[in-house]
């Protein structure tokens, strides 16, 4: 096999795609390693069959049980998708702030090629200008609720780069990977007035998510209120020329099989269909999957080899001119650490100050939810409908005193399908399902009938991302015992949540909850459940894993320069999340996207 | 080869064999219960998953007909050998049994891999035993933890394709009484669920109810949820069987005590519901907390097999024909407009549903 690359890119999602796609355009030999298998679309497979199904039991399947021994949940039953990894063989474990420790399903993206992107639900928003220069947005302002210490003023990072800067990157994404969306009505300024394919019409459940976000933003701003905007999503409505999609009826777009599976019909806009798939035929492109990468070998100023054990598990290596580290930011990090510790230079080079593995981030999240009077059919929706910038905005930062803000939008398809509404009653995480339904014993026969009346194509709610305050104590290490089926050191998260975090959940979920009772238009049949956050939870990481290996232009306060590469070494990038300085208010990938295709025009230059 | 048989795609093999099968680390992390231990089920990620049973799409000789393509499974027989070896041949009661069909290496772009594999079309609701012939050394899947005991005493592997109603791990006077436990659970014993599956199964078409009450004849007052246990017990949570034959057991005896006159499974509601509720609070008298201590444990886990066998996908042998989904689909409407708010038909692949473009 070709051992000899231009380019090595570790990991095909959000972070790793895009270089691979400019790089093989412009004849550069590209090897990408993915860790997952290759499952693709109906439309490319021997027999017209996707091992992506429309099956409940595909996504969160069979009881396993955790067999690790000594942690706090050995011996509990855990349900997990066919691309997730297993958690026996290959766990996260998270220090709960008790100090105990514990194994859990959050924070994985799926490995798979085209990583998360072939699990999420898609949304796909730009962070604000202001996401961007958080800290010189906050270094006068008075001291912020939960915040006497000024830690925001003393962690908080501007970016090396303005959204200016980005901006360019971001309409690129957003056309190659094959978004729908509107335009109109975000605060983010948008220089190509084409990045979105027309929304298709939203599920009628979403009136009462527009009309309270339209009230919202007019109650907090009456003179000038931010209105509410189809949300963007990775999926296309019409043919996308790019990738050579064809859409012929866009209505069938829209399933509940959405969030948390894979498309066999290739609507979703993952990085296999968007961008890999379109060069895959390039004699200077390959991709490799189910080769996992082992430790990275360095020599000098560079890295020389890259280890990896093919699918039956034999060692073999490979050199890059370049090699481009995007396997998701906690296992981007445990891959850094790991090379360290087999590898005195590397060592050295990687940690030239403390902080790889420092600063990781999620983003604060939470929500609302009702029961609205008549029924809908949840099962036709795409993943978000509606979404407002109104809490995103200086005005409302400086009166709700909050040092960052957040996007809100409202969830269509989630508990559309019978068994992700049983399983996910009362549960507060993917390591919870089942346990609300099971704990409910009146849940059965004409119990279940009311549950089910009450329930059925009633449920809407309502979400906020936003940021979480970067901390250097919220870091990834590597497990002092417990090891994956490899018998290398796992990734060990140690995250909490900051007092100032927690004020800011609650008042987003106040934003939330006051979208739905505002749409709610008085109606008394309309029956709203609560809100809340993810604040008394901090194991939840909502698979938004961010920061650990942070980027800017003091090389004594970052892991990498302003171009992602590794200060100490002429070759080595990391693009995955792992390079954000703060999470930004929305969901990541659409940046790390934007972020790579920056990158990517920075190493056209080097190669 | 044989007209059913045909080599894999190898990137298709790989797929499930890198994560569930390669590793380095040999410790039992996966072995959920005792006799897992010390056995490559305990030490490989979920080897239940082998044969590798999927939809078949086409390429066998003889089943050539995409007409005919949703009534059998693409099942691939995986071997991974720890030491060279120079042929693996399968035999089993889906082919001539003494006539090995080779398995081919799956190779890793021109490299070699420890696999090797064979794929079938097989058709759906059966039940196969078969052994690995190894450099002409015949063995059972050291993999696939399923046996079947022939009345020789001779052990076999053993798989079942998908919609499988055959007895596979409990007898029927446990999935008799299992039924009326079911009964207490899932919706369809209620007046509406009861008048709602008579009209499913009278008003399906001849050709559909000639398919679907051939899978369905256990199905009385229920959409098939002791079929999908007896699935899941035999596959993927083996782990759980013991837990449901030691409560069967048990609540056999608990039903004799209380009405001596009947058979367990004929006795009333009432006496069900009563159970249920002690269940339900972890204390029935009459049960023997030393051979399993919690009653609600094991209530908590039926319900859950039972609730997911009504509405996970019908291959899965519950859910028949979509029964569970049509109750929804018929109960849930716009009260505006009357229209049902559950198409599920729409994303399913024909003929269960009618997706134009998902195949399953």
């Amino acid at each position: 096999m070709k051992t000899d690359f231009d380019f090595v890119i570790i990991g095909s999602g959000a972070g790793g795609a895009p270089i691979a796609h400019e790089m093989a355009k412009a004849g550069k030999t590209v090897l990408v390693l993915e860790k997952g298998p290759f499952i693709r679309p109906q439309s490319q497979t021997p027999n017209g069959r996707s091992s992506f199904k429309r099956d409940e039991l595909i996504s969160d399947g069979a009881e396993k049980r955790l067999m690790l021994p000594g942690l706090t949940n050995t011996g509990v039953s855990f349900f997990s998708s066919h691309i997730e990894p297993d958690l026996n063989d290959e766990p996260h474990i998270y220090q709960s702030p008790d100090g105990s420790d514990r194994a859990t399903i959050e924070g994985y993206t799926a490995q798979v090629v085209g990583g998360g992107t072939q699990h999420y639900g898609g949304v796909s928003l730009r962070y604000t200008p202001l996401d961007f220069r958080l800290q010189s947005f906050n270094a006068n302002r008075p001291s912020l609720p939960g915040d006497p210490n000024d830690d925001v003023k003393r962690n908080a990072r501007d970016w090396p780069i303005s959204y200016d800067d980005l901006e360019p990157y971001y309409c690129k994404a957003e056309k190659l990977v094959g978004l729908n969306g509107e335009q109109t009505n975000q605060q983010k300024p948008f220089s190509d007035p084409n990045t979105y394919q027309p929304p298709l019409t939203p599920n009628p459940i979403s009136q009462y998510a527009f009309k309270g976000m339209q009230a919202l933003g007019a109650s907090l701003n009456s003179s000038n209120p931010v209105r509410p905007y189809r949300t963007p999503l990775a999926v296309i409505t019409r043919d996308h020329e790019p990738s050579n999609r064809k859409v012929t009826e866009p209505e069938a777009a829209k399933t509940s099989y959405v969030n948390r599976y894979g498309d066999p019909l290739e609507f979703k806009s993952n990085t296999w269909v968007s961008l890999l798939s379109p060069v895959r035929d390039l004699a200077n492109f390959e991709i490799r999957c189910n080769c996992i990468v082992t430790r990275l070998q360095s020599s000098g100023s560079k890295v020389d080899r890259v280890y990896y054990l093919d699918p039956g598990g034999s060692e073999r290596y490979v050199t890059g001119k370049i090699v481009v580290v995007a396997c998701s930011a906690i296992e981007s990090v445990r891959l850094l650490k790991l090379s360290a510790k087999l590898d005195q230079n590397f060592d050295h080079r990687v940690n030239q100050n403390d902080l790889l593995g420092k600063y990781f981030l999620t983003n604060s999240f939470g929500g609302a939810s009702a029961l609205v009077p008549g029924r809908f059919d949840k099962s036709h929706s795409l993943d978000a409908d509606w979404a407002t910038d109104c809490c995103a905005v200086q005005s409302f930062l400086d009166s709700h005193r909050l040092w960052a803000g957040g996007a809100i939008y409202n969830n269509t398809s989630d508990q559309a399908l019978p068994l992700s509404l049983l399983r996910t009653h009362f549960a507060e995480d993917l390591d919870s399902l089942w346990d609300g339904f099971i704990a409910d014993t009146g849940l059965r026969a004409q119990g279940l009938i009311d549950f089910l009346d009450q329930q059925f194509g009633r449920s809407l709610s309502v979400s906020f991302m936003a940021n979480q305050l970067p901390q250097k104590s919220n870091r990834i290490e590597l497990h002092p015992r417990i090891t994956d089926k490899w018998n290398r050191p796992v990734a060990y998260i140690i995250k909490n949540w900051h007092p100032h975090d927690d004020y800011l959940m609650d008042t987003f979920a106040e934003q939330c909850g006051q979208v739905l009772k505002l749409g709610a238009g008085g109606d008394p049949t309309f029956q709203f459940l609560g809100q809340g956050s993810v604040k008394d939870s901090p194991v939840r990481i909502a698979n938004h894993i961010l920061g650990g290996a942070r980027f800017g232009n003091d090389r004594s306060d970052s892991v990498l320069d302003k171009n992602c590469r590794v200060w100490d070494f002429d070759n080595l990038y990391v693009t995955d999340g792992a390079f954000m300085p703060s999470s930004g208010g929305a969901n990541p990938t659409n940046t790390i996207e934007a972020n790579s295709f920056r990158v990517a025009d920075h190493l056209h230059s080097v190669v | 080869m044989n007209n059913l048989s045909f080599v894999p795609d190898s990137q298709y093999v790989l797929d499930f064999c890198t994560k569930y099968l390669a590793r380095a680390n040999t410790d039992a992390r996966h072995a959920f219960t005792d006799d897992a231990k010390g056995t490559l089920a305990g030490t490989n990620c979920e080897a239940w998953r082998f044969p590798i049973v999927d939809t078949y799409g086409g390429g066998a000789a003889t089943a050539n007909d995409p007409a005919n393509f949703q009534l059998y499974n693409q099942v691939t027989f995986v071997y991974r050998e720890s030491s060279p070896v120079r042929s693996v041949g399968v035999i089993g009661t889906f082919n001539n049994l003494y006539e090995p069909e080779p398995l081919s290496r799956v190779n890793f772009g021109d490299e070699q891999t420890p696999f090797w594999a064979v794929t079938f079309a097989i058709l759906k609701r059966q039940v196969h035993r078969y052994r690995f012939v190894v450099d002409g050394v015949i063995q059972n899947d050291p993999i696939n933890p399923q046996t079947l005991t022939l009345p020789t005493g001779k052990i076999w592997s053993r798989f079942f394709t998908e919609e499988c109603a055959e007895n596979l791990v409990l007898e029927d006077w446990e999935q008799d009484i299992l039924l009326r436990l079911v009964e207490q659970m899932a919706p369809f014993r209620t007046t509406d669920g009861q008048r709602f599956l008579d009209q499913f199964y009278n008003y399906l078409d001849y050709s559909a109810k000639t398919t679907t009450f051939e899978h369905a004849y256990r199905f009385d007052e229920s959409v098939g949820e002791v079929a999908f246990i007896d699935n899941i017990l035999a596959r993927e949570e083996h782990h759980r069987l013991t837990d449901y034959k030691i409560c069967i057991s048990l609540i056999n005896q608990v039903l004799r005590q209380r009405n001596p006159v009947e058979e367990p499974a004929l006795i009333s509601k009432e006496i069900y519901n009563a159970l249920y509720n002690e269940m339900a609070a972890n204390h029935v008298d009459g049960w023997d907390t030393s051979k399993y201590q919690s009653p609600l444990f094991f209530l908590n886990l039926l319900r859950r097999h039972a609730c997911t066998g009504a509405f996970s996908h019908p291959k899965y042998g519950g859910n028949a024909a979509g029964a569970g989904w049509a109750f929804l689909e018929e109960r849930y409407q716009d009260p505006q407009t009357g229209a049902s708010v559950f198409n599920w038909r729409d994303a399913i692949e024909q003929p269960l549903g009618r997706s134009k473009e998902y195949l399953g």
